[in-house]
Formats: C-alpha cells, structure tokens, sequence
C-alpha cells in the first residue's frame, strides 16, 4: 500500500511558470488520468513526480518520505516511468533494454542474475515483446519499442508506474492490449498507475479518477464518471462535446462537436418532425448554417430529443413510449406556428406520432411552407397500414415540396431564406 | 527449460571473458612483433628470452647467455618503454572516447569534440614557442603544460555549460566546440610568430609522435592517471549502458546523471591529459576505436570499456610500428599514420552497418 502525496507544487523552466499549486493525493490500487491541451504542464507534472524537475514550492511524498530527499536509486525502486518516446542511441537489444529495468534493483558489480532475467521474461511475455528478445531496439518499429519501454518499467517492479502518453505510437489493438494491461497490473498487483492521456475516450475507459489540468493548474479532479463532462472540456479544451455514457461499454463518450463561430445567424426559423435518430444530424447540420429551429413531438429519451437538448433546440415532448396526447399535440402547433418553414425527416410513422403529420397537414393549410425529406423507404417505415403514406400524398399534392437529399433540402431553405428577407426588407421600405 | 533468446543472451555474455582472452592474446603478439622492429636486427627469441628474464618466477629457467648487452638495453630501455606508452595512450584514448560516446550519447564524440586536446596542444605551443622548456625530476615543462590545459579545458567547458545544477549535453558539445576553435586559433598564431627551428617541434607535436617516449619515465608519468581513470570509468560501466535511454530513463532508473556524467567527465579528462602529455596530439583513435569494438563486441560498456582499451593500445602499437619503419631512416609522425589507416577504416564501416546507431 503507497500514497502517493502531490503537495502544493509550483514548477517552472527559467522564469516560465508551468505548473501552480498542483495537489491531489493517490493510492495503491488507483488508476488516475490526467488531461490537458497542449503546453499545460502534464508533462511537467509526470518529470516533477519523477524526481527529474524539481518544484520551487511544494514537493513530493510516497508514503512519508519526501521523494526530493531519497536518493534517486530508492526513488527508482518503487516508481517507473514510461515516456512518450525513447530514443536508444546504441543498438543494445530489447532484452538488454529490458534488463536496465533491474538495475535499482542491483548492487554496482554484480551481473544480472538467473532471477533478474527470469523478470525480464516475463515483462516480456506480458507485453509481447518476447519474440524480439534479440533484436536491436534501434530496429523495432515505434509500437514494438514502446512496449519494449514498457516491459523496462515493468522489470523495474515498482509499486508506481507514470505513463506519458503510452499509446500515443500505438494501433488500436496494441493500444487496448496494453493498456488492458496496465489495467489489470493496476487492479491485482494494487499498483498506483498515473497517466496522461491525449485521448479522452480512452481516459474515460481506464482511469478511475481524473484530473484535468489547464495552464498548469488543476481545473477539474475526481471521479472519472463526474470530471468529465462537457462543461468541464469546454472549459479545459475550449470545445464543445457531446459527453455520453455509450450504450455497449457503459463508459463515457466524448465526441467533440464544431461549431463554426462565425456563420451568420439566419432568419428563417425552421420545425422538424423526426423522431428515433433521423432528426440529429439535420438538427446539427441547420444549426451549424445559422438556422433556428425546434422540434416535435418527440418522446423523451428518444436519440433524437437527447440531440436537441444538446444542441439547445426548443422541443414539444411527449413522455417515453407514449402516443401523442391532445396536450403535447396543441403545443407542437402553438411551435409551429411561430415557424418559417418545417420540414419532415424521414422518420418511422406508428401509431403513437401520427399525429405529427395531422399537424403538418394544419401547418400547411396555414400557409407554412413544407418540406417533405423523400429517401425511398416509406414503405418500409410506414407501420400505420397506409395511413401516413395517405398524409403525405396529400400534403404533396397540396403543395408540401419533396427533397430528396441534405444538400437539396439545404439549397431550397436558402432561397427560402433570400425571399424571406427580400420580403422583410421590402415590407421596411414604404 | 531456457528458450533461445536467453540462451542466446546468457551465450553472448559468457564470450565475454573469451573476448578479452582472445583481445589480450593479440595485444601481446602485436606487442612482440612492435618490440622486433627497429635499426638494430634482435631476433624474436631474443626477445621473449630478454622478456622472460626480466619475470620473478621464471627468469631462472632462462638461458640468456647468448644474449648481448645491448640488445637487451635496446629492447628494455629503449623499445620496450616506446611501445609501453604506444599501448598506455592508445587505451587511453579508446577508452576516453567510449566514455565521451557513452556521456553524449553521441557517436561523433570523442577527446577533441569536449576540447581536451586542444587544451593540450595550447599548453604545449606555450611551451615550445616561449621556450620554457625545462626538465623537473624527469618530466619536462611541456608534459605538465600540456596535461594542465587539457584538463582545464575541460573543466571550462563544463563550467561554462552549466545551468544550475544541470549540464545539458548538447550545450557541453557546442562549448566543447567553440573552446576548440578559439584555442585552435591561439595556437595557429603561435604557430604564425613562432622561430623557424620551433615552429617544426611545434607541428610535430601536434600531429603526434610516440618517438620522444624511448624511457621509462614517460611510462610512470602517465600510467596512474590512466590506471585510475580506467578503472573509475569502469565503475560507471552500467550507468553508461543506461544513459543510451536518455538522461531522463537513466535517472528514473536510478543512475545520479549530473554525479556520474561530472565524474566521469573527470575521468576522460585525467586520462586523455595524460596521454596526450607524452604523445602529443593523435587523432582518430578515440573517434574510431570504439565503433570498431562495439561492432564486434556490442554496446554493453562493461566489456566495451576494457575490449576498447586492449583494441586501442594493440591499434595505436601497429601504427607506431608502421610509423617508425615507412619511411625508411626517418621517422613519420604516429598521428599521420592512424588518420591515413583509420579514415577510410571508418568509412568502410560506415558503408557495412548503414543501419543502428550510426544511422
């Protein structure tokens, strides 16, 4: 059992100030992240927990003992470190490599033992770097090397184990491997493991708990589950992201989504009748082109009512699983008709949101220009026995207009939109 | 049971020993074959009977009649102490440029890139030009000059790197450079003022020469510093190999950087001073040597610091022996023969191993 104690540090190259008051404790057993952009010190925090910079303010204790008062071979025998990347100058092989790893752990003028080898082996195996025992490092390709670090620090068998953006070199499924690995090392051997993470999704997947660091200092710890969430990205990464808990895994999702900053907010102001997903990436797309919209009747916790409230859009909801009742319908009229436009995407029709047609039938009737999305598989989601196929045959043949693809639907709101301020502007003239 | 890259890792660390066995066996036949070469003809059992004469032990079971009295005096006063010093600088310099390699994790470094043999050469054109030369309990003016301003160099160019407690090696090359230069240029105008009857010992000395090191005084001048650098150096063996990984690893791996690199600095220092003391200036050793010894043997320092050093002095004996017999009467300078043999040497190695770490 380790505590690792991170105490007030302030760490600075020359008279550039890097990290400021960083303070968090760990322990045996816990996997902790740590996140940031570019330049915000992570680096610098792992080079300060490893003994290599020394904090001006501050220090560093595992257990008791301040780390900046052990010698640097005691040090070397509870923590290891893994870096981003390692350039080998000599062509020692792997094993050699490897076998360095042993090295607190040897008096200056013995060799290495039966023992010191058969750890090294097994480092090995873990990583599945054994097969390349005998080859130069300097041979290796990126991924191999780095797994080769990896196996050293293991060698080491240190109770702490840092890791500067591990996987970064990696594919995926080395990735994984490895990191299942550390995982696993971090959970049996109750080892403390500090990583910084590039990736947030694989953060979110590992780490147990989290820090997110922004201009070298702490902005966000705790729990993985509570520190990430996209108020805390924003405020860290200055993105916008989509933070969801993924239906297979369970972890959380981080998609990052752009907003383009300078689109001119337009004037029309657009409804969508979606439902079941089919209404999200139009949701993302009209709203990217500076369109306002809203949305209805969705049922709560359909994907597509999760997308709008991301994306701040005003919807008239209905509960889950639910038809829609005379209340919600009245609502998504009274939306309507403050609407320029609305358009239907191409969404399942059942019994249960029948009613949305009915409203685009009132809408139509009103003068609203209607948009119809057309992808050719009505039949398909039509399970109302003919019913919403008859809606829409006559909403079209009353003049509601088919698309047939974003980019149709995008180039008829556009003219739409021209009209629409030719007509405010013509309407201030007189 | 063992798997094959065990066996093959435990193999390769058994042949060690065989390596040096094999190494020293070659150093003595080269050293035999240096001590038969010269003006006067002595037969090569005159030699090893001269030799074995001078062993407690076995000198009685040697028959040494027919022996004359100069011959012995010419091998052992006269040969055996040139050939001695040829063996002690050229290990010497092998060994400093394992160490300067191993430091700067840098496969172009070696004694001149740091300035230590600049710093010799000052010393030593101070002391020809301004003709101070004088002799003190058998060591002269030059060889302290020479041994003070390699090591003060050096000194300078590690003071003048540091950063707070921190000597980053790439600052220590580039310092380690310009310091060269600028004494280089001292010694370039001393050259330009000098006498015309100096300015001919001055050139020689630089290029170097083991031609004034026929005594023994030579060889107890410089064999502690070079015994005790080596020997340190070599204690510093592991922590070397781990440097390869960067200063950063060496130290999460428990190696003191700043400690082992500032003695082992010293070390390099010590021994290249003392080399290059007595022979003057003799390039290309430390550059070329340990390349060659770490092809055949690996870059594992704890058999690459003694192979280099026994692969060095056997190097620099041959060289000598070619120098004193090419031109005939004369004598060419010992520098002018390793840079003619070891340039395109190193360039075919070059060719060979275009991958690893000379890439």
């Amino acid at each position: 059992m380790v505590v690792l104690t991170i105490d007030g540090i302030d760490c600075s190259y020359g008279s550039v100030k890097v990290l400021e008051d960083v303070q968090f404790g760990v322990e045996s057993g816990e996997f902790l992240g740590i996140l940031g952009p570019n330049g915000s010190g992570k680096t610098t925090l792992l080079r300060s927990i490893s003994r290599v910079l020394k904090p001006q303010k501050g220090t560093i204790f595992i257990g008791d003992a301040d780390i900046y008062k052990l010698k640097t071979l005691e040090v070397a025998k509870q923590l290891a470190v893994v870096p981003q990347d390692t350039p080998v100058t000599f062509d020692f092989t792997s094993l050699e490599v490897v076998l360095m790893g042993r090295n607190p752990h040897m008096p200056r003028f013995r060799m290495e033992s039966k023992e010191d080898l058969a750890i090294a082996k097994k480092s090995m195996e873990l990583t599945g770097t054994w097969q390349f025992a005998d080859r130069p490092v300097t041979e290796l390709s990126g991924g191999e090397k780095q797994r080769v670090i990896i196996a050293r620090a293991l060698t080491q068998e240190p109770k702490i184990l840092l890791l500067d953006e591990p996987t970064t070199h990696l594919d995926i499924c080395n990735q994984l491997e490895i990191m299942d690995l550390i995982k696993q090392l971090c959970k049996t051997k109750k080892m403390l493991i500090i990583a910084v993470f590039h990736d947030f999704n694989l953060a979110a997947r590992y780490c147990d708990s989290l820090i997110l660091l922004k201009e070298g200092k702490i902005v966000a710890v705790g729990e993985s589950n509570k520190t990430l969430t996209s108020e805390n990205v924003k405020k860290v990464f200055a993105v916008d992201t989509i933070v969801k808990k993924h239906p297979v895994t369970g972890q959380l999702h981080v998609i990052p989504i752009s907003r383009p900053q300078n689109q001119l907010q337009k004037s029309l102001i657009i409804h969508l009748i979606c439902g079941g997903g089919t209404g999200s990436p139009l949701m993302k797309i009209l709203t990217d082109e500076g369109y306002t919209l809203t949305a209805g009747v969705l049922n709560l916790l359909d994907t597509d009512h999760e997308t709008a409230q991301l994306l701040k859009i005003p919807t008239a909801n209905e509960a889950p699983f639910s038809p829609i009742t005379d209340e919600a319908h009245k609502a998504n009229l009274q939306m309507i008709s403050k609407t320029n436009v609305l358009v239907i995407a191409p969404t399942q029709f059942g019994g249960g949101n029948l009613r949305n047609l009915e409203a685009a039938e009132k809408a139509l009737e009103k003068g609203i220009p209607t948009i119809i999305i057309e992808d050719g598989t009505l039949e398909e989601r039509d399970f109302t026995k003919g019913k919403a196929t008859n809606y829409l045959t006559k909403l079209k043949n009353n003049g509601a207009i088919t698309v047939k693809s974003t980019s149709e639907l995008l180039h008829f709101l556009d003219t739409l939109e021209n009209k629409n301020n030719k007509g405010t502007h013509q309407k201030k003239k007189p | 049971m063992k798997t094959d890259s065990e066996k093959a890792h435990l193999k390769r660390v058994s042949h060690w020993k065989l390596y040096i066995l094999i190494l020293i066996i070659a150093f003595g036949l080269v050293l035999v074959l240096s001590l038969n070469l010269g003006y006067a003809h002595i037969p090569f059992d005159d030699i090893l009977k001269i030799l074995a004469k001078q062993v407690p032990g076995i000198n009685y079971l040697v028959d040494s009649s027919d022996i004359t009295q100069t011959a012995e005096v010419i091998i052992m006063q006269i040969r055996l102490p040139r050939v001695i010093c040829g063996a002690l600088v050229g290990a010497a310099l092998a060994t400093a440029g394992v160490i300067y390699q191993g430091i700067f994790r840098n496969p172009m470094a070696d004694p001149y890139t740091i300035g230590a043999l600049t710093g010799a050469s000052l010393g030593a054109a101070l002391v020809i030009v301004l003709g101070v030369g004088v002799s003190l309990f058998g060591v002269n003016t030059l060889q302290i000059l020479a041994f003070f301003g390699s090591i003060t160099t050096v000194l300078i160019v590690y003071n003048i790197s540091r950063v707070g407690s921190r000597v980053p090696v790439t600052t220590l090359l580039l310092t380690g450079i310009a310091i060269s230069l600028f004494q280089n240029a001292i010694v370039t105008f001393l050259k330009v003022i000098a006498e015309e009857k100096l300015l001919h010992g001055l050139t020689f000395w630089i290029i170097g020469s083991l031609a004034p090191t026929e005594n023994w005084n030579n060889v107890w001048s410089i064999l502690p510093f070079i015994v005790v650098g080596a020997t340190i150096s070599y204690f510093f063996a592991r922590d070397l190999n781990i440097l390869a990984l960067g200063e950063d690893q060496a130290q999460h791996l428990g190696v003191e950087i700043e400690k082992v690199k500032r003695i082992l600095l010293i070390c390099g220092a010590l021994i290249t001073a003392a080399a290059v003391s007595i022979s003057g200036i003799i390039g290309f050793v430390g550059l070329i040597i340990p390349h060659l010894t770490r092809v055949i043997i690996g870059p594992d320092h704890r058999v690459l610091l003694p192979t280099s050093a026994i692969v060095g002095a056997s190097f620099l004996m041959i060289c000598d022996a070619v120098a004193r017999v090419i031109m005939g009467s004369g004598e060419a300078p010992v520098g002018i023969i390793t840079a003619l043999s070891g340039a395109p040497f190193f360039i075919y190695l070059l060719r060979r191993k275009r991958k690893g770490y000379m890439a």
